[in-house]
């Protein structure tokens, strides 16, 4: 008989997240040509949060976010670190499956998971969570029955309208006030400026290296940038700015020496639907080992979290925690809002800026907004001329086989139209 | 007197003989190779000469295993499902009583769930492909370019994140495979990944028939020390693996013979 130690619990779920999480940067590192050497710090961080169960944050305070709506910059300036709770992972998923119902997106199935197992590298301290779609609207109570405390944040579904914009203003100083009290800690003028100045400088960053992406040899891979912009959900801000930068200064050697990270023919993808969160980057992936590469994206954890900036007129506290309120509500381009048009001129506007050939957009199955949202989206850009693919997809890992004839297949009919234009 | 039981597999023959008290006198494993039914009475002739006994000798015997009906000798034959229950019992009655046994064979892999009299009260086998079977570590093993024993061994060197095969199909596998070591990943990294995506898949057998306490591991696979511990792990719960993890079902099938013979002899 066998003397070797059976793994804990923990350890079994911490060996299948490594084992996801392993083959994701393993194919990042082999597959593609022209790997960025400084992406090398990005898959490091990866491998160490992910595969060692490093703890990035000791001592410091975390507050774990629900959703991107909850302003980063007011948890900063309260000398605590935002995480982004939403989950990635099909261990979780499966763990999580037992709780929801079978047909609940695998997103928030995954992160009530992660709750469920407790494993985390950094445990939040204080859990907010935006009132955004039903499901993570709901999965607060379920996460609640396994001992956190969810403090919900109120989020209007409209808008447009002057009531939601009052609204969600009121709800985003009730929650400075709320987590400024759990802190113990004012929150000053001077600690809101700075730190909206920081996520601003972030934000430039992330614009700078989009800035590349327009260029017709792109030298950054639409999956390297989901490794960037996934890792502001839970890394040090500062080391963010450091690694992000180090990418940047290479993207500009890369721009003078036109090192491309794919060919000339290779058609170029807006990327939107339900967002890649690590390790689940499976569409993503087979996008660019399709031959495709995706020059843009309209997502929660990439795009949307870095393309607006705080406009702040006065700056006083209330002027300030309004203009944040202001844009953490209207430049979300969210499905779960009654209407959506800005997310289509988004899409379209993206497909223009960055000389794209196609769009490829994902529901998760289970996801009921983003597949709502499909008849408008696909119909606006059937109207502009726009080819697009739409996915359903999920966190299973056997499921690649279907997916990649779709997208091939996609893919190889933006090549033709590429060449009969040529 | 004594009964024979004779498990023909798509891999392996194996024959294990009993006394009337159902103990093992001895045991024989060989190739299935192309011809089943010479080497079955070869390996079958062997044992006798091993053991020292005749023909005549021998007051029954059983056949079982995916090859069991070209056996045509036999006094009866059985499915290996049933003999693999009555010897997983019988070989492990010191260690304890078993409720669930994981079989892994040369192509199939099943769970097996017995009720207290050791009864087969519900399995559930591999779909009709090589994934999870004992060919698939055999291609495995053969990709790596080291024995399929070696890669117990193997599986401990591992140092980092075992690496998964996400491939269910063996063939596919093997790409998957050839591209990792394309890439220079190391070899028991890529060792542990497969014993744990072959663990996976047979735990989910296991769940269908429901976990219970009392796992018996056999099969040839059993003796992969790797392989056990990726199982278990797998499981959250140790497995017990017999002392000769290949006969359990001709040993099974031998123990049927005595009843069979006293049951008739009754009549």
């Amino acid at each position: 008989m066998s003397d070797h130690k059976i793994e804990s619990v923990k350890q079994k779920q911490n060996r299948h997240k490594a084992m996801e999480a392993i083959s994701v940067i393993n194919t990042m590192k082999d597959e593609f040509k022209n790997p960025l050497s400084s992406m090398d710090s990005f898959y490091k961080l990866y491998e160490d949060v992910y595969c060692k169960q490093k703890s990035l944050h000791d001592e410091t305070t975390k507050v774990g976010t629900m959703c991107i709506q909850i302003p980063s910059e007011i948890i900063y300036a309260l000398d605590a670190v935002p995480i982004r709770l939403c989950n990635g992972f099909y261990t979780d998923d499966e763990i999580g499956s037992d709780m929801l119902p079978q047909k609940a997106c695998p997103l928030v199935k995954a992160t009530v998971g992660h709750f469920a197992s407790g494993n985390f590298s950094d445990k939040p301290d204080f859990i907010y969570s935006p009132t955004t779609c039903d499901q993570k609207t709901k999965a607060g109570s379920t996460i609640e029955s396994f001992g956190y405390e969810v403090v919900d944040v109120d989020f209007p579904r409209m808008k447009e309208s002057e009531i939601s914009r009052e609204y969600f203003r009121r709800s985003i100083k009730d929650f400075s006030a709320h987590l400024s009290k759990q802190m113990s800690k004012k929150l000053t003028k001077k600690k809101l400026k700075e730190s909206i100045s920081k996520i601003g400088y972030a934000q430039s960053l992330y614009h700078k290296l989009c800035e590349y992406r327009k260029d017709a040899s792109v030298a950054i891979s639409g999956n390297d940038m989901f490794f960037i912009t996934n890792a502001f959900f839970f890394d040090k801000l500062d080391d963010w700015i450091d690694k992000t930068k180090a990418v940047l200064s290479e993207l500009e050697q890369r721009s003078q020496d036109q090192v491309s990270v794919a060919s000339k023919v290779s058609p170029r993808i807006v990327y939107t639907g339900s967002p890649p969160i690590f390790p689940n980057f499976k569409i993503p992936m087979l996008i660019e080992q399709s031959d495709a590469l995706i020059v843009a994206d309209e997502t929660c954890s990439s795009n949307r979290m870095f393309n607006d900036r705080v406009a702040v007129d006065e700056w006083f506290v209330g002027d300030m925690l309004n203009s944040l309120a202001d844009k953490y509500l209207k430049a979300c381009t969210c499905p779960i809002f009654t209407k959506n048009d800005d997310r289509i001129r988004r899409i379209i506007d993206l497909y223009k800026t960055y000389s794209a050939d196609g769009v490829i957009y994902q529901a998760f199955a289970g996801c009921s907004v983003y597949e709502l949202e499909q008849r408008s989206v696909l119909g606006a850009m059937e109207k502009e001329g726009i080819p697009i693919l739409y996915l359903e997809s999920d966190y299973s890992p056997s499921q690649g086989g279907q997916l990649s004839t779709r997208v091939e297949a996609f893919v190889e009919s933006l090549k033709m139209k590429k060449r009969k234009k040529a | 007197m004594t009964f024979a039981g004779i498990d023909i597999g798509s891999t392996a023959i194996k024959i294990s003989i009993v006394d009337e008290n159902k103990q093992l006198l001895g045991h024989k494993i060989s190739a299935s190779g192309t011809m089943f039914y010479k080497y079955a009475h070869d390996t079958l002739k062997s044992l006798m000469d091993e053991i020292g006994i005749k023909k005549d000798d021998i007051a029954y015997t059983v056949a079982t295993g995916y090859g069991r009906k070209i056996f045509k000798e036999a006094d009866e034959n059985i499915s290996e499902i049933t003999a693999n229950a009555i010897g997983a019992r019988a070989a492990a009655r010191e260690h304890g009583v078993i409720n669930t046994i994981i079989n892994i064979g040369g192509q199939d892999s099943k769970a097996i769930s017995l009720d207290e009299e050791g009864h087969v009260v519900n399995f559930a086998m591999n779909d009709r492909c090589a994934a999870g079977t004992g060919k698939f570590l055999d291609a495995c093993a053969m990709n790596l370019e080291i024995g399929v024993d070696e890669l117990g061994g193997r599986h401990f060197q591992s140092t980092g994140t075992p690496l998964s095969i996400n491939s269910t199909c063996a063939v596919f596998a093997e790409s998957e495979i050839i591209g990792l070591l394309g890439n220079e990943h190391s070899v028991p990294d890529i060792v542990c990944g497969v014993h744990y995506s072959i663990a996976k898949r047979i735990v989910k057998l296991v769940k269908r028939v429901g976990v219970k306490e009392g796992i018996y591991f056999d099969g040839g696979p059993a003796l992969n020390e790797g392989l056990v511990n990726a199982i278990e792990n797998e499981l959250s719960k140790k497995i017990f693996i017999p002392q000769y993890p290949q006969i359990t079902t001709s040993y099974g099938a031998a123990i049927i013979g005595v009843d069979s013979y006293v049951y008739a002899s009754m009549s």
